[in-house]
């Protein structure tokens, strides 16, 4: 039958979860029983990939990092990033952290987004034959002078429904908060300039209260020590007991005074506002639910987020987004960082993981045609993935590329029923093998556009035409246990045997309580089939350290004598996601 | 089709005719404008879409007769358009797609622009583009809309059945969703990394898409 394209996850070991090893592999090197799995007794030993919180353990492999200074893989969560520029994505201009501290996260020029819908802003004059300006103010007299607006083209908002107008095409971030501080005034009885008089007032009224208190009361009157600071710094230096806990103790608490007065910065409420509420309460009957603000609208910028009707909201400043480089987070090297240059899209430094460790990547045996991958539909009538169905045998291939230049030793593992409700029979039938190392760029670049395929190349060739024809010799094979599937210079493939559990729980005598009901509930996703495998890696290279000489006893590969070997290791869950389990 | 001079010949009898340059284009298609589009190789053209290369900025007759000669006639230009360095990779435009040049109207006069597409950008099926330009190794989706005057840039990924709003500029890297299309996240760092792999995985997301060309037949 045919069978879908599997995607391909892999855990960064950073969290508990992903890091449990299974038992067997965990001790030494000893190769794993045959069957390529182990008992699914250890509870917590395995990975679950239906677990809630694997969703944060696992990413496509090209989303991850490799710190070569720890070999190890890095994920969001072990990395820390530093932002190396700021720019507006809009206008594409760099805005220095400077102007960041004191304007905001906000671009300052001209880049407006729709209050409704987020889309950017477009600037345009208004046109003099507009009909609905015209019958708004029919006395007003032809503008001498053009004017401009603010418009939305996917949802057609303009700033004409918030009454805002605009008199020349630039500067508009100063004109719009012109216009707002006068609406504010207008609106509001305390004006915007009063309210921050009176904040000033406040702040400066504290100030000299907290400045006359630590005056009057500081212990050591006419001493060097007077000087909170100094007072500060020597009680850091002598003292166990911090400088204001110190304070607290030798002196008697004094009341501080309060602000009293609007010259001190009090504002004091006045419940005269229930005209204004009346007039909200009435407002919101007439314009009913459609017209006011959703919460993603208040909430996508301070400016909005008094906002109660769509007609108060204004145009939101688009904000800033940032270019980062990221540093592995013990031992502090960047593990990539973009070229500071604006607009330059290469990187500095980037120590991908995909660079570093094996990929995994899983195909039907004899799928004919073969499948394609769901990332490059070329037709929308494509059908749909087909659904597995349960308890009937399925085989894959497994396919294990080496991105290094040395060659890699490795031993696979995943526990031979799939935890969770749906329990799914999985088997490696190979599960340790050696993969070759990867070659040189030119070479794989060769290999991959002639025609005739190297020696090296020639079996997997051989193999994938047959796949690709199903039509050849090959077909005869049956897969073997303990036996290799194919080999290429830098991949190693072997055969796994998958049988889909079902999503019905097995039928039972005994009537369940409703808790265990509940439990047995299919969940959301609970059909797909996803394996988990953990995949070791052994390896040797050429390094002084101090480690060197201490080669595997193992170590099939033939150095030059003299040179150190140090033996590397990598263990890591990977996750392939099969597909859908038919409901039958 | 693809430059002025290179002339179509026909390999074989299937469904694409293939041109000097590796360009493979349906029979199926819908191709108006011709003179106007340029292919810069390796580029595939497939059933169903329809490129307008009729909405071109008409020559301004008047003063600058210079002008004519480049950029203003190209309706719609894929891949690298500068011609003594033709770097030859693919872009595909998948099934029933419709590339539309951007207009707008302009003192009076409903204007058209110019269409520029770089290299390695895959197109998913359905889609409607008016883009005003879109970067290298750009990964968009099923059923995508584009609309006028938007501005994808290298490195971005738009996820099926987004509308990108006119005029929305997306900066390199960026994920789009959503209608309107919003930034919803960012690729990782080996976005269109990692090709090579076995047969049918040779091509990924934002990478080298040549081989995905080669395998259209
Ligand atoms: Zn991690
Ligand atoms: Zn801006
Ligand atoms: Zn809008
Ligand atoms: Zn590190």
């Amino acid at each position: 039958m045919a069978a879908p394209w599997a995607n391909t996850y892999y855990a960064c070991p950073c969290s508990e979860l992903s890091a449990a090893a299974p038992p067997n592999v965990s001790n030494g090197g000893t190769p794993l029983e045959l069957p390529g799995s182990f008992d699914n007794g250890e509870e917590g030993s395995t990975f679950d990939p239906h677990n809630p919180r694997a969703n944060y353990s696992l990413y496509p492999l090209d989303n991850l990092l490799y710190c070569d200074e720890c070999d190890a893989i890095r994920c969001p969560r072990c990395w820390i990033e530093e932002v190396i520029n700021w720019y507006c994505p809009s206008c594409m201009f760099e805005v220095p952290t400077s102007a960041i501290k004191s304007d905001g996260n906000r671009c300052s020029r001209n880049c407006y987004n729709c209050p409704l819908c987020t889309s950017p802003l477009t600037i345009s004059s208004v046109a003099s034959p507009r009909p609905v300006e015209d019958s708004l103010k029919p006395s007003d007299a032809a503008r001498p002078q053009e004017s401009y607006l603010l418009q939305c083209q996917y949802c057609d908002w303009t700033s004409l429904d918030v009454g805002i107008q605009l008199d020349r095409p630039t500067k508009i971030t100063e004109q719009l908060v012109r216009l707002r501080k006068s609406k504010d005034t207008k609106t509001d009885p305390i004006s915007v300039s009063n309210r921050e008089e009176t904040f000033n007032n406040l702040t400066n009224f504290y100030k000299e209260e907290l400045q006359g208190s630590t005056e009057s009361q500081t212990p050591f009157g006419n001493s060097p020590y007077n000087s909170p600071a100094n007072l500060a710094r020597i009680m850091s230096l002598y003292g166990g007991v911090s400088h204001t806990a110190l304070k607290k103790s030798r002196e008697k608490p004094q009341p501080m005074r309060e602000a009293s007065s609007h010259s001190q910065g009090l504002l004091v409420y006045t419940a005269d506002k229930s005209d204004a509420e009346e007039e909200i309460l009435q407002r919101l009957k007439e314009l009913g639910w459609n017209g006011t603000t959703t919460g993603e609208q208040r909430q996508m910028a301070p400016v909005n987020n008094d906002a109660r009707f769509l007609g108060q909201l204004w145009p939101v400043a688009t904000a800033l987004r940032t270019r980062r480089g990221r540093r592995c987070r013990s031992c502090r090297q960047f593990l990539t960082r973009p070229d500071p240059k604006m607009g330059s899209i290469r990187y500095k430094i980037r120590l991908l993981a995909l660079n570093f460790i094996p990929r995994l990547s899983l195909k039907p045996l004899n799928a004919i045609p073969p499948p394609s991958n769901p990332a490059f539909r070329l037709t929308l009538d494509d059908s749909p993935q087909p659904l597995l169905q349960p308890f009937t045998p399925l085989q894959y291939v497994l396919t294990i590329r080496n991105p290094i230049f040395e060659k890699i030793k490795v031993s696979l593992a995943t526990p031979d029923t799939t935890p969770g409700k749906v329990a799914s029979k999985v088997t490696i039938l190979c599960p340790s093998f050696d993969v070759g190392p990867a070659g040189d760029i030119w070479d794989e670049a060769l290999g991959s556009s002639t025609t005739t395929p190297s020696a090296a190349n020639d079996g997997g060739r051989k193999a994938a035409m047959a796949s690709l024809t199903g039509s050849t010799t090959d077909t005869d094979r049956q897969p073997e246990a303990g036996k290799i599937w194919e080999k290429t210079r830098n991949s190693t493939s072997v055969i796994l045997e998958i049988v889909p559990g079902s999503l019905k729980p097995p039928s039972r005598i005994v009537t369940l309580t409703k808790q265990e009901r509940e439990e047995q509930a299919p969940r959301q996703d609970d059909d797909r089939l996803e394996i988990a495998v953990y995949v070791r890696v052994q390896w040797e290279t050429h390094e002084e350290g101090p480690e060197a000489g201490l080669g595997k006893r193992d170590a099939e590969r033939k150095m030059p004598s003299g040179e150190a070997k140090v033996a590397k290791e990598l263990a890591y869950w990977c996750v392939l996601d099969v597909g859908k389990i038919a409901d039958v | 089709m693809s430059r002025p001079a290179a002339a179509a010949r026909r390999t074989h009898k299937g469904e694409y005719i293939e041109t000097d340059t590796g360009n493979k284009i349906s029979r199926k298609s819908h191709i108006d404008g011709k003179q106007h589009i340029m292919l810069g190789g390796r580029t595939v053209v497939m059933a169903g879409v329809q490129m307008r290369g009729d909405l071109c900025r008409v020559a301004e007759k008047s003063s600058d007769g210079g002008a004519e000669k480049e950029g203003p006639t190209t309706a719609i230009a894929v891949g690298s358009v500068d011609v003594e360095i033709m770097v030859q990779r693919g872009t595909i435009i998948s099934t029933n797609s419709v590339l539309r040049p951007p207009m707008r109207l302009s003192r009076g006069q409903m204007t058209c622009y110019p269409m520029r597409m770089g290299d390695n950008i895959f197109i998913g099926p359905g889609s409607h583009i008016s883009a005003a330009s879109i970067s290298s190794h750009v990964y968009i989706g099923a059923n995508c809309v584009l609309s006028p005057f938007c501005v994808i840039k290298e490195s971005c990924k738009i996820l099926p059945n987004t509308v990108v709003p006119p005029h929305m500029i997306v900066p390199p890297g960026s994920i789009v969703a959503g209608r309107p299309g919003r930034i919803i996240g960012e690729v990782g760092d080996g976005w269109g990394q990692g090709g090579g792999g076995g047969e049918g995985e040779e091509w990924v997301e934002g990478g080298d898409l040549r081989p995905l060309v080669r395998s259209i037949k």
